[in-house]
């Protein structure tokens, strides 16, 4: 409990700025009533209380839970579970990003969008737990991590001129979305708990790049997605 | 009513994240009965952590909703019918910056930099870089909306320095600045800078919202690789000068 009192001062620090910020607007120049005023103060309350007892249980439960996951894949010495691990890690954790729920529901609700939401999570899935190994296999083998960066947004600019506009702006937005609050401890701790445990590799070098990687995947699943409906 | 309004939604914002948790908790027992067999105190301990997190993050997103969602369209309104307009572009690099001093997730990567780095780089550093980065993607989203700038005119002449920052920076910088790029597009910029910029762009004549509004998380994104890979290359040539 200490922590979390200790944690609820370090996030009033951070919080307090935009909220006064944003008092001092809405009572100078948008002078909107005081139940208005009432609500969003209450709101920044939870604001504060939530983030402290996120940091709190993140540095408690989701970093270790992710490291001790990662830190055991390559310890078996089987590049098998190695691959298989990766592949569900990456792929369950997508599938279960809510923010991804948030985009097939949209489309689903664009009449003749042309594009089918059960495909597109699959799409979306499969490249996150696809890059998500190569990833993993990148720290284990030693390649250089700007390889991959330079590899997948080159790939991005070669294909973007071959998609359906359509198709295109559901990649772009589908990035952005799938490192959601939650997915970002849990993929960050992966990189560093498998780089922790591997002799030669630093946790500082080889263990981030993880969420960005993350993040460009979808944007290439999609657009391969919409060649094979075209 | 203020009850109401306050509650709404909160019961769907807690099934998306106890769902969101399913697959790690799934994969670790499995992890855990296999292959870990941590002590049982250890894992208790670590289920309370993920329980707090997740209620935390319920909090988080529901006030985040209530709160910050409509303050940014209504500021953004309202600063967008100021006779003096440019004034949009320092305001965007104030509030940018706080948004992202606030911002959960960057926290929680600067904290692991710092641990993984055995606090070499500090966390106050990635936070402060971040924030600076995302400031400045705020006012040149502004200034966008202002002036009307294509938003490729940015985005472009933005990726090709980042290929070219890839060649001098400290290699143990990428994979911090890419990870960076997601991280500072968390639910702070998302709701609250998002809907700014929707706001500020309903309000200026001859701007589509949808449009106009969402390049911003665009530039968001961007923004804080570059600002990561310049910390690199500043890194690099201070521990050169050393050596």
């Amino acid at each position: 409990m200490q922590d979390i009192r200790e944690t609820v001062f370090e996030v009033l620090r951070a919080v307090l700025p935009i909220i006064l910020v944003i008092t001092i607007f809405k009572i100078a120049l948008l002078r909107v009533p005081p139940s208005d005023l009432l609500l969003f103060l209450l709101g920044s309350g939870m604001v504060i209380l939530g983030i402290a007892l996120f940091l709190s249980g993140v540095k408690a439960g989701l970093l270790p839970v992710g490291e001790a996951i990662g830190s055991e894949l390559p310890a078996r010495g089987s590049l098998l579970l190695v691959v298989a691990g990766s592949f569900l890690f990456g792929f369950l954790t997508i599938v279960a990003e809510p923010n991804l729920r948030v985009l097939t529901e949209m489309l689903d609700a664009v009449p003749g969008a042309g594009i089918p939401s059960g495909p597109l999570l699959l799409a979306i899935a499969v490249s996150v737990g696809f890059v998500i190994t190569v990833a993993v296999l990148r720290i284990i083998f030693g390649f250089p991590l700007a390889y991959l960066f330079v590899v997948g947004y080159g790939a991005i600019l070669l294909l973007a001129p071959f998609s359906s506009p359509e198709f295109l702006a559901v990649a772009v937005d589908a990035g952005g979305i799938t490192t959601g609050l939650l997915t970002i401890p849990i993929i960050l701790a992966l990189g560093t708990g498998v780089s922790a445990v591997l002799a030669g590799r630093s946790a500082l070098t080889d263990g981030f790049g993880l969420i960005g990687l993350a993040s460009i995947a979808p944007i290439l699943g999609v657009m391969v997605m919409g060649l094979v409906y075209a | 009513m203020i009850a109401a309004a306050f509650l709404a939604g909160i019961d769907l914002v807690a099934l998306e994240v106890v769902q969101a948790l399913l697959p790690l908790v799934i994969f670790f027992s499995v992890f855990q009965v296999l292959y870990l067999k941590l002590p049982r105190v250890y894992v208790v301990n670590l289920a309370k952590g993920i329980l707090l997190a997740s209620l935390g993050m319920v909090l988080f997103l529901q006030g985040v909703n209530v709160a910050f969602l409509p303050a940014g369209r209504e500021i953004g309104e309202a600063v967008a019918a100021f006779d003096q307009r440019w004034l949009l572009i320092p305001f965007g690099f104030f509030l940018g910056f706080l948004a992202t001093y606030a911002e959960p997730a960057v926290r929680v990567l600067g904290y692991q930099v710092e641990e993984s780095s055995s606090g070499y780089i500090k966390e106050s550093l990635i936070l402060y870089t971040l924030s600076l980065a995302v400031a400045v993607s705020v006012s040149l989203g502004m200034a966008r909306l202002v002036y009307g700038i294509p938003l490729l005119w940015l985005l472009i002449p933005g990726y090709l320095l980042v290929i070219v920052l890839l060649l001098f920076t400290d290699k143990e910088f990428v994979g911090i600045a890419f990870d960076s790029g997601s991280v500072a597009t968390g639910p702070m910029a998302v709701t609250f800078l998002l809907s700014l910029a929707v706001g500020v762009a309903a309000g200026i004549e001859g701007r589509n919202p949808v449009v106009d509004g969402f390049g911003l998380i665009a530039l968001i994104a961007l923004a804080p690789i570059l600002s990561v890979l310049m910390l690199g290359i500043l890194y690099r040539r201070t521990r050169g000068e050393e050596t």
